[in-house]
Protein backbone atom coordinates (compact mmCIF):
# COMPACT_ATOMS: atom_id res chain seq x y z
CA UNK A 1 0.00 0.00 0.00
CA UNK A 2 2.75 2.44 1.23
CA UNK A 3 4.57 1.24 -2.23
CA UNK A 4 2.19 2.16 -4.52
CA UNK A 5 1.59 5.45 -2.68
CA UNK A 6 5.51 6.32 -2.31
CA UNK A 7 5.69 5.60 -6.09
CA UNK A 8 3.05 7.96 -7.43
CA UNK A 9 4.20 10.84 -5.64
CA UNK A 10 7.72 10.46 -6.85
CA UNK A 11 6.53 10.47 -9.89
CA UNK A 12 4.71 13.22 -9.38
CA UNK A 13 7.32 14.62 -7.90
CA UNK A 14 10.45 14.05 -10.63
CA UNK A 15 8.37 12.64 -13.75
CA UNK A 16 5.83 14.70 -16.23
CA UNK A 17 3.65 17.25 -15.00
CA UNK A 18 -0.25 16.90 -14.18
CA UNK A 19 -2.63 19.31 -14.44
CA UNK A 20 -3.78 20.24 -11.02
CA UNK A 21 -7.40 20.59 -12.18
CA UNK A 22 -7.83 17.47 -14.57
CA UNK A 23 -9.31 14.94 -11.58
CA UNK A 24 -9.92 12.41 -14.37
CA UNK A 25 -5.92 12.58 -15.57
CA UNK A 26 -5.36 12.01 -11.69
CA UNK A 27 -7.00 8.95 -10.68
CA UNK A 28 -5.69 7.23 -13.83
CA UNK A 29 -2.13 8.24 -12.83
CA UNK A 30 -2.59 7.01 -9.31
CA UNK A 31 -4.38 3.65 -10.59
CA UNK A 32 -1.52 3.43 -12.85
CA UNK A 33 0.62 2.73 -9.57
CA UNK A 34 -1.24 0.34 -8.15
CA UNK A 35 -2.82 3.02 -5.58
CA UNK A 36 -6.14 1.81 -3.87
CA UNK A 37 -9.61 3.23 -4.71
CA UNK A 38 -9.93 4.46 -1.58
CA UNK A 39 -6.56 6.04 -0.99
CA UNK A 40 -6.98 7.09 -4.79
CA UNK A 41 -10.25 8.71 -3.31
CA UNK A 42 -8.89 10.38 -0.69
CA UNK A 43 -6.10 11.84 -2.79
CA UNK A 44 -8.73 12.99 -5.35
CA UNK A 45 -10.59 14.88 -2.73
CA UNK A 46 -7.88 16.45 -1.43
CA UNK A 47 -6.84 17.59 -4.47
CA UNK A 48 -3.37 17.21 -6.65
CA UNK A 49 -2.36 20.60 -5.40
CA UNK A 50 -1.08 19.82 -1.91
CA UNK A 51 0.54 16.84 -3.14
CA UNK A 52 2.11 19.74 -5.95
CA UNK A 53 3.72 21.33 -2.82
CA UNK A 54 6.21 18.71 -2.79
CA UNK A 55 7.40 18.73 -6.69
CA UNK A 56 8.32 22.43 -6.23
CA UNK A 57 9.84 21.56 -3.13
CA UNK A 58 12.15 18.99 -4.15
CA UNK A 59 12.61 20.45 -7.06
CA UNK A 60 13.89 23.79 -6.22
CA UNK A 61 16.04 22.05 -3.83
CA UNK A 62 18.06 20.31 -6.18
CA UNK A 63 18.27 22.99 -8.81
CA UNK A 64 19.52 25.08 -6.08
CA UNK A 65 22.06 22.04 -5.83
CA UNK A 66 23.00 22.45 -9.65
CA UNK A 67 23.41 26.53 -9.22
CA UNK A 68 25.48 26.45 -6.58
CA UNK A 69 27.63 23.96 -8.54
CA UNK A 70 28.06 25.21 -11.96
CA UNK A 71 26.40 28.89 -11.81
CA UNK A 72 28.24 30.30 -15.25
CA UNK A 73 27.50 26.71 -17.29
CA UNK A 74 23.49 27.48 -16.14
CA UNK A 75 23.17 30.97 -17.06
CA UNK A 76 24.40 29.99 -20.50
CA UNK A 77 22.26 27.13 -21.27
CA UNK A 78 19.57 29.22 -20.77
CA UNK A 79 16.06 27.48 -20.81
CA UNK A 80 17.85 24.48 -22.45
CA UNK A 81 18.81 23.77 -18.58
CA UNK A 82 15.12 23.48 -17.34
CA UNK A 83 14.73 20.95 -20.08
CA UNK A 84 17.82 19.19 -19.41
CA UNK A 85 17.13 19.52 -15.67
CA UNK A 86 13.42 17.74 -16.52
CA UNK A 87 14.72 15.51 -18.65
CA UNK A 88 17.10 14.06 -15.33
CA UNK A 89 14.78 14.36 -13.17
CA UNK A 90 12.47 11.95 -14.76
CA UNK A 91 14.71 9.39 -16.58
CA UNK A 92 17.35 9.19 -14.23
CA UNK A 93 16.82 11.24 -11.07
CA UNK A 94 19.27 11.89 -7.99
CA UNK A 95 20.47 8.36 -6.20
CA UNK A 96 23.47 10.37 -3.52
CA UNK A 97 22.67 10.80 -0.35
CA UNK A 98 24.96 14.31 -0.77
CA UNK A 99 23.36 16.97 -2.43
CA UNK A 100 26.79 18.19 -3.38
CA UNK A 101 27.41 14.78 -5.53
CA UNK A 102 24.14 15.52 -7.45
CA UNK A 103 25.89 18.26 -10.10
CA UNK A 104 28.09 14.84 -11.12
CA UNK A 105 25.10 12.39 -11.65
CA UNK A 106 23.38 15.52 -13.51
CA UNK A 107 26.21 16.12 -15.82
CA UNK A 108 27.16 12.18 -16.33
CA UNK A 109 23.52 11.93 -17.53
CA UNK A 110 24.01 15.14 -20.14
CA UNK A 111 27.74 13.91 -21.49
CA UNK A 112 26.38 11.68 -23.82
CA UNK A 113 23.27 13.96 -24.68
CA UNK A 114 24.71 17.20 -25.09
CA UNK A 115 27.34 15.86 -27.43
CA UNK A 116 24.14 14.72 -29.73
CA UNK A 117 22.82 18.46 -29.35
CA UNK A 118 23.23 20.92 -32.15
CA UNK A 119 21.64 23.44 -29.73
CA UNK A 120 24.28 23.32 -26.96
CA UNK A 121 27.24 25.03 -27.95
CA UNK A 122 30.03 22.17 -27.65
CA UNK A 123 32.56 24.45 -24.91
CA UNK A 124 29.40 24.04 -22.53
CA UNK A 125 29.99 20.66 -21.57
CA UNK A 126 33.65 21.58 -20.42
CA UNK A 127 32.68 24.79 -18.96
CA UNK A 128 30.01 22.77 -16.59
CA UNK A 129 32.34 19.95 -15.46
CA UNK A 130 35.14 22.44 -14.95
CA UNK A 131 32.59 23.87 -12.59
CA UNK A 132 31.39 21.43 -10.69
CA UNK A 133 34.95 19.81 -10.33
CA UNK A 134 35.50 22.65 -7.73
CA UNK A 135 33.10 20.98 -5.08
CA UNK A 136 34.19 17.83 -6.16
CA UNK A 137 37.96 18.30 -5.52
CA UNK A 138 36.89 20.56 -2.29
CA UNK A 139 34.73 17.66 -0.44
CA UNK A 140 36.57 14.80 -1.75
CA UNK A 141 37.69 12.72 1.18
CA UNK A 142 41.18 13.01 2.19
CA UNK A 143 43.60 10.59 1.55
CA UNK A 144 46.43 8.11 3.64
CA UNK A 145 50.24 9.51 3.13
CA UNK A 146 52.62 6.88 3.06
CA UNK A 147 55.43 6.66 4.97
CA UNK A 148 58.40 8.59 3.96
CA UNK A 149 60.46 6.62 1.07
CA UNK A 150 62.22 8.06 -1.36
CA UNK A 151 61.28 8.71 -5.40
CA UNK A 152 61.82 5.31 -7.09
CA UNK A 153 61.75 4.98 -10.74
CA UNK A 154 60.00 1.20 -10.06
CA UNK A 155 57.30 2.47 -8.12
CA UNK A 156 54.03 4.11 -8.24
CA UNK A 157 53.10 7.84 -6.72
CA UNK A 158 50.27 8.18 -4.45
CA UNK A 159 47.96 11.22 -4.96
CA UNK A 160 45.68 12.96 -2.58
CA UNK A 161 42.18 12.09 -2.99
CA UNK A 162 41.19 15.17 -4.22
CA UNK A 163 43.73 15.29 -7.33
CA UNK A 164 41.85 15.17 -10.53
CA UNK A 165 43.07 15.34 -14.06
CA UNK A 166 40.85 16.85 -16.64
CA UNK A 167 41.28 17.23 -20.35
CA UNK A 168 39.07 19.79 -22.30
CA UNK A 169 38.89 20.98 -25.62
CA UNK A 170 38.12 24.46 -24.85
CA UNK A 171 40.07 26.61 -22.36
CA UNK A 172 37.04 27.14 -20.12
CA UNK A 173 39.15 27.85 -16.77
CA UNK A 174 40.01 31.30 -18.40
CA UNK A 175 36.79 32.63 -18.24
CA UNK A 176 35.54 35.65 -16.34
CA UNK A 177 33.72 34.79 -13.08
CA UNK A 178 30.90 37.14 -13.95
CA UNK A 179 27.82 34.15 -14.71
CA UNK A 180 26.26 37.66 -17.06
CA UNK A 181 29.64 37.16 -19.41
CA UNK A 182 28.78 35.66 -22.58
CA UNK A 183 32.91 35.47 -23.54
CA UNK A 184 33.13 32.07 -25.75
CA UNK A 185 36.35 30.49 -24.54
CA UNK A 186 39.21 29.68 -27.01
CA UNK A 187 39.53 26.23 -29.00
CA UNK A 188 42.53 24.85 -27.40
CA UNK A 189 43.14 21.27 -25.95
CA UNK A 190 44.06 22.28 -22.28
CA UNK A 191 45.34 20.10 -19.52
CA UNK A 192 45.04 20.73 -15.82
CA UNK A 193 45.68 19.15 -12.91
CA UNK A 194 43.40 20.28 -9.84
CA UNK A 195 43.89 19.52 -6.44
CA UNK A 196 43.00 20.88 -3.04
CA UNK A 197 45.44 22.20 -0.90
CA UNK A 198 46.76 22.20 2.66
CA UNK A 199 44.89 25.01 3.17
CA UNK A 200 41.82 23.54 1.73
CA UNK A 201 41.67 25.62 -1.08
CA UNK A 202 41.19 24.36 -4.74
CA UNK A 203 43.93 24.83 -6.68
CA UNK A 204 44.30 24.27 -10.77
CA UNK A 205 47.55 23.72 -12.39
CA UNK A 206 47.99 23.86 -16.14
CA UNK A 207 49.99 20.90 -18.09
CA UNK A 208 51.17 20.73 -21.37
CA UNK A 209 50.12 17.46 -23.10
CA UNK A 210 53.29 15.39 -22.34
CA UNK A 211 53.31 16.30 -18.84
CA UNK A 212 49.19 15.42 -18.39
CA UNK A 213 49.89 12.47 -19.75
CA UNK A 214 52.58 11.25 -17.46
CA UNK A 215 50.43 12.43 -14.89
CA UNK A 216 47.40 10.25 -16.25
CA UNK A 217 49.50 7.20 -15.92
CA UNK A 218 50.83 8.27 -12.54
CA UNK A 219 47.08 8.23 -11.26
CA UNK A 220 46.30 5.27 -12.93
CA UNK A 221 48.98 3.78 -10.72
CA UNK A 222 51.53 2.78 -12.88
CA UNK A 223 55.32 3.31 -11.86
CA UNK A 224 57.76 6.00 -12.48
CA UNK A 225 59.29 4.59 -15.18
CA UNK A 226 56.16 2.83 -17.17
CA UNK A 227 54.60 6.58 -17.12
CA UNK A 228 57.61 7.86 -18.45
CA UNK A 229 57.99 5.48 -21.54
CA UNK A 230 54.50 5.23 -22.34
CA UNK A 231 53.61 8.75 -22.28
CA UNK A 232 56.92 9.93 -24.35
CA UNK A 233 55.96 6.74 -26.82
CA UNK A 234 52.13 8.07 -26.93
CA UNK A 235 53.47 11.65 -28.16
CA UNK A 236 56.39 10.34 -30.11
CA UNK A 237 59.08 11.99 -28.04
CA UNK A 238 62.49 10.96 -26.90
CA UNK A 239 62.31 10.18 -22.75
CA UNK A 240 65.57 12.86 -23.54
CA UNK A 241 67.24 14.30 -20.28
CA UNK A 242 65.00 17.10 -20.43
CA UNK A 243 62.19 15.46 -19.96
CA UNK A 244 63.62 13.70 -16.84
CA UNK A 245 64.45 16.86 -15.65
CA UNK A 246 60.92 18.05 -16.36
CA UNK A 247 59.84 15.41 -14.78
CA UNK A 248 61.52 15.91 -11.44
CA UNK A 249 60.48 19.32 -11.42
CA UNK A 250 57.03 19.08 -12.25
CA UNK A 251 56.72 15.92 -9.64
CA UNK A 252 58.84 17.81 -6.77
CA UNK A 253 56.19 20.58 -7.07
CA UNK A 254 53.40 18.79 -7.05
CA UNK A 255 54.82 17.34 -3.70
CA UNK A 256 55.19 20.43 -2.04
CA UNK A 257 52.11 21.44 -3.22
CA UNK A 258 50.58 18.25 -0.76
CA UNK A 259 49.03 16.83 -4.13
CA UNK A 260 51.86 14.14 -3.72
CA UNK A 261 51.94 11.83 -0.71
CA UNK A 262 54.56 9.65 -1.63
CA UNK A 263 55.66 6.61 -3.79
CA UNK A 264 53.23 3.65 -3.69
CA UNK A 265 53.69 0.31 -5.46
CA UNK A 266 52.85 0.18 -8.77
CA UNK A 267 48.93 -1.06 -9.27
CA UNK A 268 48.51 -3.42 -12.11
CA UNK A 269 45.82 -5.15 -13.94
CA UNK A 270 45.87 -9.13 -13.87
CA UNK A 271 47.05 -8.48 -17.79
CA UNK A 272 50.30 -6.27 -16.41
CA UNK A 273 48.58 -2.52 -17.19
CA UNK A 274 48.46 0.04 -14.76
CA UNK A 275 45.10 -0.17 -13.14
CA UNK B 1 9.91 -1.24 34.70
CA UNK B 2 10.62 0.20 31.24
CA UNK B 3 13.23 -2.12 29.15
CA UNK B 4 16.65 -0.66 28.90
CA UNK B 5 16.61 0.76 25.50
CA UNK B 6 13.44 3.09 26.24
CA UNK B 7 16.17 4.19 29.29
CA UNK B 8 18.71 5.13 27.00
CA UNK B 9 15.92 6.91 24.31
CA UNK B 10 15.05 9.01 26.96
CA UNK B 11 18.05 9.26 29.22
CA UNK B 12 19.89 9.99 26.37
CA UNK B 13 19.10 13.99 26.42
CA UNK B 14 20.74 13.79 30.17
CA UNK B 15 23.43 14.00 28.86
CA UNK B 16 22.29 17.08 26.17
CA UNK B 17 20.62 20.00 28.07
CA UNK B 18 19.53 23.71 27.75
CA UNK B 19 19.47 25.30 23.92
CA UNK B 20 21.36 24.67 21.10
CA UNK B 21 21.75 25.95 17.60
CA UNK B 22 21.38 24.07 14.38
CA UNK B 23 25.26 24.95 12.59
CA UNK B 24 25.30 26.19 9.52
CA UNK B 25 28.30 27.26 7.48
CA UNK B 26 26.96 30.93 6.77
CA UNK B 27 28.15 31.40 10.47
CA UNK B 28 30.91 28.15 10.80
CA UNK B 29 33.59 30.41 11.19
CA UNK B 30 32.25 33.16 13.55
CA UNK B 31 31.47 30.44 16.12
CA UNK B 32 35.09 28.29 15.26
CA UNK B 33 37.13 31.26 16.19
CA UNK B 34 35.37 33.48 17.66
CA UNK B 35 34.80 34.14 21.53
CA UNK B 36 32.48 31.70 23.40
CA UNK B 37 29.18 31.83 22.81
CA UNK B 38 26.05 31.31 25.30
CA UNK B 39 24.84 27.98 23.31
CA UNK B 40 24.92 25.25 25.07
CA UNK B 41 25.44 22.47 21.97
CA UNK B 42 24.97 22.50 17.99
CA UNK B 43 23.04 20.16 16.11
CA UNK B 44 24.96 18.89 13.06
CA UNK B 45 23.58 17.20 9.83
CA UNK B 46 26.16 14.57 9.61
CA UNK B 47 25.15 13.96 5.54
CA UNK B 48 26.93 17.96 5.46
CA UNK B 49 30.34 15.74 6.50
CA UNK B 50 30.07 12.38 5.81
CA UNK B 51 32.75 10.96 2.73
CA UNK B 52 34.15 14.06 3.00
CA UNK B 53 36.99 16.05 3.16
CA UNK B 54 38.78 19.47 2.96
CA UNK B 55 37.71 22.99 5.34
CA UNK B 56 34.03 22.12 6.47
CA UNK B 57 35.19 18.46 8.21
CA UNK B 58 38.20 19.98 9.46
CA UNK B 59 36.21 23.04 11.35
CA UNK B 60 34.08 20.74 12.61
CA UNK B 61 36.84 18.98 14.53
CA UNK B 62 37.70 22.46 16.22
CA UNK B 63 33.98 22.77 16.90
CA UNK B 64 33.69 19.56 18.44
CA UNK B 65 36.60 20.68 21.02
CA UNK B 66 34.67 23.47 22.07
CA UNK B 67 31.11 22.50 22.03
CA UNK B 68 28.77 19.64 22.43
CA UNK B 69 27.45 18.30 19.30
CA UNK B 70 24.12 16.34 18.68
CA UNK B 71 23.59 14.83 14.58
CA UNK B 72 20.50 15.29 12.72
CA UNK B 73 20.23 13.41 9.44
CA UNK B 74 18.29 14.28 6.59
CA UNK B 75 18.28 10.92 4.30
CA UNK B 76 18.07 8.42 6.18
CA UNK B 77 14.36 7.89 4.78
CA UNK B 78 13.21 5.39 7.64
CA UNK B 79 9.72 5.40 5.99
CA UNK B 80 10.86 4.49 2.31
CA UNK B 81 9.81 0.77 1.14
CA UNK B 82 13.48 0.31 -0.26
CA UNK B 83 15.47 -1.56 1.37
CA UNK B 84 17.87 0.19 4.17
CA UNK B 85 20.62 1.82 2.42
CA UNK B 86 23.75 -0.23 4.67
CA UNK B 87 26.55 1.91 2.83
CA UNK B 88 25.17 4.51 3.98
CA UNK B 89 24.09 3.48 7.74
CA UNK B 90 27.74 2.45 7.84
CA UNK B 91 29.24 5.99 7.07
CA UNK B 92 26.61 7.26 9.22
CA UNK B 93 27.91 5.09 11.85
CA UNK B 94 31.36 6.36 11.83
CA UNK B 95 30.54 9.69 11.37
CA UNK B 96 28.68 9.62 14.65
CA UNK B 97 30.87 8.12 16.39
CA UNK B 98 33.74 10.65 15.54
CA UNK B 99 31.21 13.22 16.59
CA UNK B 100 30.60 11.53 19.90
CA UNK B 101 26.97 12.58 19.75
CA UNK B 102 24.52 11.42 22.73
CA UNK B 103 21.47 9.83 20.36
CA UNK B 104 21.14 10.39 16.75
CA UNK B 105 17.44 11.49 15.06
CA UNK B 106 15.89 11.56 11.59
CA UNK B 107 12.43 12.13 10.19
CA UNK B 108 9.34 10.21 10.57
CA UNK B 109 8.73 10.17 6.44
CA UNK B 110 10.34 8.99 3.69
CA UNK B 111 13.12 10.54 0.84
CA UNK B 112 13.73 8.04 -1.34
CA UNK B 113 11.85 5.58 -3.95
CA UNK B 114 12.94 3.31 -6.53
CA UNK B 115 16.86 4.14 -5.56
CA UNK B 116 16.18 7.67 -6.09
CA UNK B 117 16.92 10.38 -3.79
CA UNK B 118 14.45 13.55 -3.30
CA UNK B 119 16.03 15.49 -0.41
CA UNK B 120 12.74 16.61 1.21
CA UNK B 121 10.86 14.75 4.01
CA UNK B 122 7.70 12.76 2.40
CA UNK B 123 4.79 12.22 4.45
CA UNK B 124 3.82 8.40 5.05
CA UNK B 125 -0.09 7.37 5.16
CA UNK B 126 -0.78 6.36 8.78
CA UNK B 127 -1.90 3.05 8.30
CA UNK B 128 -1.68 -0.31 10.87
CA UNK B 129 1.12 -1.39 7.97
CA UNK B 130 3.29 1.64 8.10
CA UNK B 131 3.42 1.52 12.09
CA UNK B 132 4.81 -2.09 12.64
CA UNK B 133 7.10 -1.78 9.06
CA UNK B 134 8.40 1.54 10.37
CA UNK B 135 9.10 0.40 13.89
CA UNK B 136 10.94 -2.74 12.77
CA UNK B 137 12.76 -0.79 10.51
CA UNK B 138 14.14 2.30 13.32
CA UNK B 139 14.84 -0.80 15.95
CA UNK B 140 17.11 -2.24 13.09
CA UNK B 141 18.37 1.11 12.80
CA UNK B 142 19.53 1.47 16.16
CA UNK B 143 20.55 -1.59 16.59
CA UNK B 144 23.55 -0.57 13.21
CA UNK B 145 23.90 3.00 14.53
CA UNK B 146 24.85 1.92 18.45
CA UNK B 147 24.04 5.38 20.03
CA UNK B 148 19.86 5.59 21.04
CA UNK B 149 17.69 6.75 18.19
CA UNK B 150 14.82 9.61 17.54
CA UNK B 151 12.27 10.49 15.42
CA UNK B 152 10.81 13.99 14.34
CA UNK B 153 7.25 14.64 13.48
CA UNK B 154 7.56 16.40 10.20
CA UNK B 155 5.56 19.22 8.38
CA UNK B 156 3.30 17.40 5.91
CA UNK B 157 1.22 19.46 3.20
CA UNK B 158 -1.01 16.21 2.02
CA UNK B 159 -2.06 13.37 3.69
CA UNK B 160 -1.01 10.34 2.10
CA UNK B 161 -3.98 8.61 1.33
CA UNK B 162 -6.82 7.88 3.69
CA UNK B 163 -5.34 7.97 7.03
CA UNK B 164 -6.57 5.00 9.10
CA UNK B 165 -5.59 7.02 12.53
CA UNK B 166 -4.89 10.11 13.56
CA UNK B 167 -1.28 11.84 12.95
CA UNK B 168 -0.46 12.19 17.07
CA UNK B 169 -1.42 8.18 16.77
CA UNK B 170 0.90 7.39 14.49
CA UNK B 171 3.88 9.19 15.47
CA UNK B 172 2.79 7.78 19.23
CA UNK B 173 2.48 4.40 18.04
CA UNK B 174 5.78 4.08 15.83
CA UNK B 175 7.40 5.50 18.39
CA UNK B 176 6.60 3.62 21.34
CA UNK B 177 6.81 0.17 18.85
CA UNK B 178 10.18 0.79 17.96
CA UNK B 179 11.35 2.14 21.74
CA UNK B 180 12.79 5.31 20.25
CA UNK B 181 12.37 8.42 21.23
CA UNK B 182 10.25 11.46 20.03
CA UNK B 183 12.10 14.43 19.01
CA UNK B 184 9.38 17.01 19.14
CA UNK B 185 9.48 19.88 16.61
CA UNK B 186 6.76 22.43 17.65
CA UNK B 187 6.82 24.60 14.52
CA UNK B 188 6.11 21.08 12.57
CA UNK B 189 3.26 20.50 15.10
CA UNK B 190 1.83 24.26 14.17
CA UNK B 191 2.52 24.32 10.66
CA UNK B 192 0.12 21.26 10.42
CA UNK B 193 -2.24 22.49 12.99
CA UNK B 194 -3.57 25.47 10.36
CA UNK B 195 -2.79 23.26 7.27
CA UNK B 196 -4.86 20.61 8.28
CA UNK B 197 -6.94 22.31 10.73
CA UNK B 198 -6.44 20.69 14.38
CA UNK B 199 -5.64 21.95 17.70
CA UNK B 200 -1.90 22.22 18.35
CA UNK B 201 -2.34 21.44 22.08
CA UNK B 202 -4.65 18.53 21.91
CA UNK B 203 -2.45 16.92 19.48
CA UNK B 204 0.68 17.29 21.94
CA UNK B 205 -1.25 15.98 24.88
CA UNK B 206 -1.80 12.75 22.41
CA UNK B 207 1.81 12.45 22.10
CA UNK B 208 3.92 10.51 24.54
CA UNK B 209 5.58 13.65 25.87
CA UNK B 210 7.80 11.25 28.36
CA UNK B 211 9.78 10.08 25.35
CA UNK B 212 10.98 13.32 24.26
CA UNK B 213 14.12 13.70 23.84
CA UNK B 214 14.24 16.94 22.47
CA UNK B 215 12.64 19.43 20.95
CA UNK B 216 12.89 21.43 17.34
CA UNK B 217 11.53 25.07 17.43
CA UNK B 218 12.23 27.28 13.87
CA UNK B 219 10.24 29.75 11.71
CA UNK B 220 8.05 29.21 8.81
CA UNK B 221 6.56 30.77 5.84
CA UNK B 222 2.76 31.29 4.55
CA UNK B 223 1.72 31.42 1.33
CA UNK B 224 -0.85 33.59 -0.79
CA UNK B 225 -2.79 30.06 -0.71
CA UNK B 226 -2.88 29.90 3.18
CA UNK B 227 -0.70 27.28 3.21
CA UNK B 228 2.37 27.47 5.35
CA UNK B 229 5.51 26.02 4.15
CA UNK B 230 8.30 24.50 6.86
CA UNK B 231 10.96 27.29 5.51
CA UNK B 232 12.88 27.39 8.64
CA UNK B 233 13.90 30.98 6.66
CA UNK B 234 12.22 33.09 9.22
CA UNK B 235 11.79 34.00 13.13
CA UNK B 236 9.41 32.14 15.24
CA UNK B 237 6.57 33.22 15.92
CA UNK B 238 4.51 34.04 19.53
CA UNK B 239 2.20 30.67 19.12
CA UNK B 240 5.12 28.71 18.38
CA UNK B 241 7.10 30.47 21.58
CA UNK B 242 3.34 29.49 23.33
CA UNK B 243 3.65 25.92 22.09
CA UNK B 244 7.23 25.44 23.36
CA UNK B 245 6.53 26.43 27.06
CA UNK B 246 3.22 24.06 26.91
CA UNK B 247 5.71 21.11 25.52
CA UNK B 248 8.36 22.19 28.64
CA UNK B 249 6.00 22.51 30.61
CA UNK B 250 5.09 18.81 30.44
CA UNK B 251 8.28 16.90 29.23
CA UNK B 252 10.62 19.08 31.79
CA UNK B 253 14.31 19.68 30.91
CA UNK B 254 14.91 18.29 27.54
CA UNK B 255 17.28 19.99 24.74
CA UNK B 256 15.84 22.26 22.84
CA UNK B 257 17.03 23.66 19.72
CA UNK B 258 16.33 26.55 17.19
CA UNK B 259 16.70 26.01 13.38
CA UNK B 260 17.25 28.50 10.75
CA UNK B 261 18.31 27.01 7.16
CA UNK B 262 17.25 29.62 4.66
CA UNK B 263 17.60 33.34 4.77
CA UNK B 264 20.28 32.90 7.74
CA UNK B 265 20.44 36.04 9.15
CA UNK B 266 24.63 37.24 11.23
CA UNK B 267 25.12 34.96 14.12
CA UNK B 268 24.69 38.12 16.62
CA UNK B 269 20.85 38.23 15.26
CA UNK B 270 20.40 34.50 16.16
CA UNK B 271 21.81 34.71 18.92
CA UNK B 272 18.87 36.83 20.31
CA UNK B 273 16.53 34.13 19.13
CA UNK B 274 18.35 31.79 21.14
CA UNK B 275 18.33 34.41 24.42
CA UNK B 276 14.14 34.55 23.52
CA UNK B 277 14.28 30.61 23.49
CA UNK B 278 16.92 30.44 26.68
CA UNK B 279 14.08 32.96 28.20
CA UNK B 280 11.10 30.95 27.71
CA UNK B 281 12.95 27.32 29.04
CA UNK B 282 14.08 29.00 32.15
CA UNK B 283 10.70 30.42 33.20
CA UNK B 284 9.28 26.94 31.95
CA UNK B 285 11.97 24.86 33.91
CA UNK B 286 12.17 27.64 37.40
CA UNK B 287 7.78 26.98 37.24
CA UNK B 288 8.50 23.52 37.76
CA UNK B 289 10.78 23.29 40.47
CA UNK B 290 9.16 22.04 43.89
CA UNK B 291 9.25 25.52 46.00
CA UNK B 292 8.06 27.80 42.76
CA UNK B 293 4.43 27.94 44.28
CA UNK B 294 5.49 28.84 47.30
CA UNK B 295 8.79 31.42 46.77
CA UNK B 296 6.33 33.25 43.84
Amino acid sequence: MQKALESALTELVLGAPLAANDAEAFRAFLSRHGVTDDDARALVEQGLDRLLVYRSLVRDTLEHALEVAMPRAIARLGPLFDEYFSRFLAEHGPTTHYLRDVASEFLNFCEPLWANDGRIAPYLFDLARHEALRIVVAAAPPGQAEPDAALDLDAGLRFTEAARLVHYAYAVHELPDDVDDRTLPERRETHLFVYRGPDHRVRYLALTPLAASIVDHLLRGASLRRSLLAATAQHRTELSEAVLSGTARLLADLSERGAVLGPCRERLTPDGKPS
Amino acid sequence: MRKRSERDARTAHDTLAGVGLGLRWEFLEDVVDGPPLDVDFFEVSPENYMRRGGYYPAQLEKLRDRYRLVTHGLTLSIGATDPPDREYLTELRGEIARLGTPFHSDHLCFSSSGGRMLHDLLPLKFSEENVTRVADRARRVRDVLGVPFALENISYYAALGRPEMPEAEFVARVVERSEAGLLLDVNNVYVNSVNHGYDPYAFLRALPLDRVVEIHIAGHERRESGLIIDTHGAEVIDPVYDLLAYALERTGPVPVLLERDNDVPPLAVLLEEVARVRSVYSRVMRSLEPNHAESA
